[in-house]
């Protein structure tokens, strides 16, 4: 398979309108019954010389209780991606349907520290199609480099599922192996969640899906609630760890059952140190107290 | 004890462990660029601009884990919310989360208090290393609600019934709905900061070309000493600033004489304080590293200066005995005397320009034979501040002044000085620190080469 080069894009994709195109394309294959393949995109999609606003910047910081320095936060570097790796979700070739997509999974590998005066090239390819228990998952890589250099500063890998899409030629996953009960430790923080959760991180990262704004939209889309972002509940876990974490750092996190707006979410941060006491890495995990359910777990880990 | 007398000092331990004091010296600072208000950190809270200048600090001293004695620093304009800022401060850096903080609020000597308080704990064997530091921000200021609103929310949460939350309600006026928001005001006396030195200013006949002169050394001593990267270790960009913004590097007396006065325009005298010889309103944060000598060389870390002693006073300037902002003129004498020096044993003089006419009424009293005799309890004037001395690196009348965070500056700014001029005819170089603060306040130090 040859690399056909990637898509060079003229200026930032606009969120709203990649998510009304989806909606549009979305219509249109239910009406049409578009042959939707069985391949990704090969083409990845890139956005040279992004610059990050300020304002923006502070605004996501104070929200998810990250210092206000001049260091971009793991997850805001994420969102500032997200809409290059929408894009490629959005193409014509892409042979799943983006909205009503599920996150599963998301790693990111921060390389080095990047300051928001630094100018970005993103890129954003779709991978590893792949068979899932209950239908189909793909991996979403995205690559953020200085301006500067070749040198990759920022990875995240996203792991989404097309619920209930079943693409010929892909095996299903053999059934997952039974989740063993879950004993809530005793939580070091306590959020507490309330209805304009989604909205207020949609204004921070730009993303205005419709599940994550209010009980109507979200029902409209088939969800009783509205369900916060899961970034926005990665990030917080990731803001708590705090500076121990240093300027380069590995950061996972497993999504398991969304959390409905409001609640409340308890959290555990479990510090592992290495021989000499220097941190090495950070475990979390994220539950309803009421329920007694896990909502994430993830790990933030030393490079 | 008369006003002009000096404390009976040197409590003399009767029994119990008896402690040599040791040294406390400055190791280094670390502040972010002054912005005026509106501009470069609009959006950036008290908290954030404290960890920004904080981070800077720990980043140039390698300071990241280490677990510091304790940390003080304040705001002047503080959200009720920021009741813990410096330990909110320090759990949001790369310090070890075991470190220790406070917060100190004595108006715009805020930042020099820190200093002090801490370096006396370091003396006293305490403590072996700390930070002090402020920061201000006027474009994020606390905006309060009326006091008739507040009372009515109040009066609203202690209520169970419906009908008593309507009858709660009912005493709402639509005038309480306006909010609140901080001013420069005195509390005692309606006057704004500026008004109150414009009727000092008018008092010691201070002229308006006086002013703007003083104002035009303040930028043109600031410009040079960043073009001689005085500054390069001891500020960290912060949001794409790099140096103040206040800064007018090509200003002139010419340009600075165009200006309209806005301070004193209904004083019968003529109206001489300008927006270019009074202090803009700043948003900034400072810090400066503290420590014992031990844990200095222990960390391998610069010992720049020695904090030797401080004094506060205070003036009655409610009822215009004294002028609001000439409490460090009362203050300095009782330093010298307790340390047996006069203005001529010094190589450097910092006093704060919270507006060019404080501090030439202050030099102006120090000068004045009458007032030295009759306020100060002197034989006569205290002395002549050599010009040449005075605020040789710029000072806040050009940097700008975000309320607490001008004590670390200066105190950052004088202890670098100092190391540099090393000794002056076979003893330690001595540097003043004067800073002027609301409610009368004022609070000095003596700082020495190490």
């Amino acid at each position: 398979m040859s690399d056909p080069g990637p898509v060079v894009m003229g200026d930032m994709p606009s969120l709203s309108k990649l998510y009304v195109n989806a909606a549009a394309t979305a219509a249109r294959r239910r009406l049409l019954g578009t042959d939707l393949g069985t391949a990704l995109p090969e083409s990845s999609h890139e956005v040279r010389g992004v610059k990050v606003d300020v304002e923006k910047l502070t605004a996501y910081q104070h929200l998810i209780g990250e210092p206000a320095t001049d260091v971009l936060p793991a997850g805001f570097i994420h969102a500032l991606a997200f809409p290059v790796a929408m894009s490629v979700m959005n193409r014509d070739d892409f042979p799943l349907p983006l909205l009503g997509m599920i996150h599963l999974r998301n790693s990111v590998e921060q390389r080095r520290a990047i300051s928001f005066a630094e100018p970005l090239d993103i890129t954003a390819s779709a991978m590893n199609l792949r068979g899932h228990r209950s239908g189909t998952q793909l991996d979403m890589v995205a690559e953020v480099r200085s301006g500067k250099g070749d040198d990759v500063l920022w990875r995240g890998v996203s792991t989404y599922l097309a619920k209930g899409v079943f693409l010929p030629g892909i095996d299903k996953q053999s059934a997952h192996k039974a989740a063993a009960d879950f004993r809530p430790p005793n939580p070091t923080a306590l959020w507490q969640l309330g209805v304009d959760t989604g909205r207020a991180y949609a204004a921070v990262s730009g993303d205005f899906n419709p599940i994550h704004l209010s009980a109507l939209s979200a029902k409209a889309l088939g969800m009783r609630r509205s369900i916060a972002h899961g970034m926005y509940l990665a990030a917080r876990a990731l803001a708590d760890v705090g500076a121990v974490k240093g300027e380069a750092f590995n950061w996972e996190v497993s999504f398991e059952a969304p959390v409905f707006l409001p609640a409340r979410v308890a959290l555990d941060i479990t510090t592992v140190q290495a021989d000499g006491g220097a941190w090495e890495r950070s475990d979390y995990v994220a539950w309803s107290p009421k329920a007694g359910r896990k909502h994430f777990t993830g790990s933030v880990t030393v490079r | 004890m008369s006003e002009t007398g000096r404390e009976e000092s040197f409590v003399q331990p009767t029994q119990g462990i008896q402690r040599q004091l040791r040294k406390a010296v400055v190791v280094g600072g670390n502040r972010i660029p002054f912005a005026r208000t509106g501009g470069a950190y609009t959006k950036s809270s008290n908290q954030d601009m404290l960890t920004a200048a904080l981070d800077g600090l720990i980043a140039r001293f390698g300071l990241q884990d280490e677990r510091i004695g304790e940390v003080a620093a304040g705001a002047v304009l503080k959200h009720s919310r920021d009741f813990n800022l410096t330990r909110e401060a320090v759990l949001g850096s790369p310090l070890a989360a075991e470190t220790p903080a406070y917060d100190v609020q004595q108006a715009c000597a805020t930042g020099l208090e820190t200093v002090l308080g801490l370096a006396n704990k370091i003396k006293l064997g305490q403590i072996d290393s700390a930070i002090a530091g402020g920061v201000d921000s006027a474009s994020d200021a606390p905006i309060a609600v009326s006091e008739g609103l507040r009372e009515v929310l109040l009066d609203l949460n202690r209520v169970k019934t419906l009908p008593q939350r309507l009858k709660v309600l009912s005493k709402l006026r639509p005038k309480d709905l306006a909010p609140d928001a901080p001013n420069t005001g005195e509390p005692r006396t309606g006057l704004s900061m500026g008004e109150h030195q414009a009727l000092t200013t008018a008092q010691w006949k201070i002229t308006r070309e006086a002013q703007d002169e003083l104002a035009y050394n303040s930028h043109r001593n600031l410009a040079a000493a960043y073009d001689a990267g005085f500054f390069d270790d001891l500020i960290t960009p912060y949001r794409g600033l790099t140096r103040d913004s206040n800064l007018r590097p090509d200003t002139s007396l010419e340009k600075l004489a165009t200006l309209k006065p806005v301070f004193g325009k209904s004083l019968g005298s003529e109206a001489t304080m300008t927006a270019g010889n009074s202090t803009p309103l700043t948003d900034g944060a400072s810090t400066v590293l503290l420590a014992s000598e031990e844990w200095a060389d222990a960390h391998d870390l610069p010992k720049l200066a020695a904090v030797i002693d401080g004094e506060a006073a205070a003036v009655d300037f409610v009822h215009g005995k004294d002028g609001l902002l000439m409490a460090p003129v009362f203050a300095v004498p009782r330093l010298l005397a307790r340390n047996g020096l006069t203005l001529d044993d010094f190589d450097f003089f910092e006093i704060h320009e919270a507006f060019a006419g404080t501090v030439l009424s202050t030099l102006a009293a120090w000068e004045n034979d009458e007032f030295g005799r009759s306020r100060l309890g002197l034989e006569g004037a205290l002395g002549v501040v050599d010009r040449s001395k005075l605020n040789v690196n710029g000072s806040s009348l050009a940097a700008g002044h975000p309320f607490a965070a001008t004590g670390g500056r200066i105190v950052a700014s004088l202890a670098k000085m100092l190391h540099a001029r090393g000794h002056v005819d076979g003893r330690p170089a001595r540097g003043l620190v004067s800073i002027c603060a609301a409610g009368g306040q004022g609070v000095v130090a003596i700082l020495e080469s190490h």
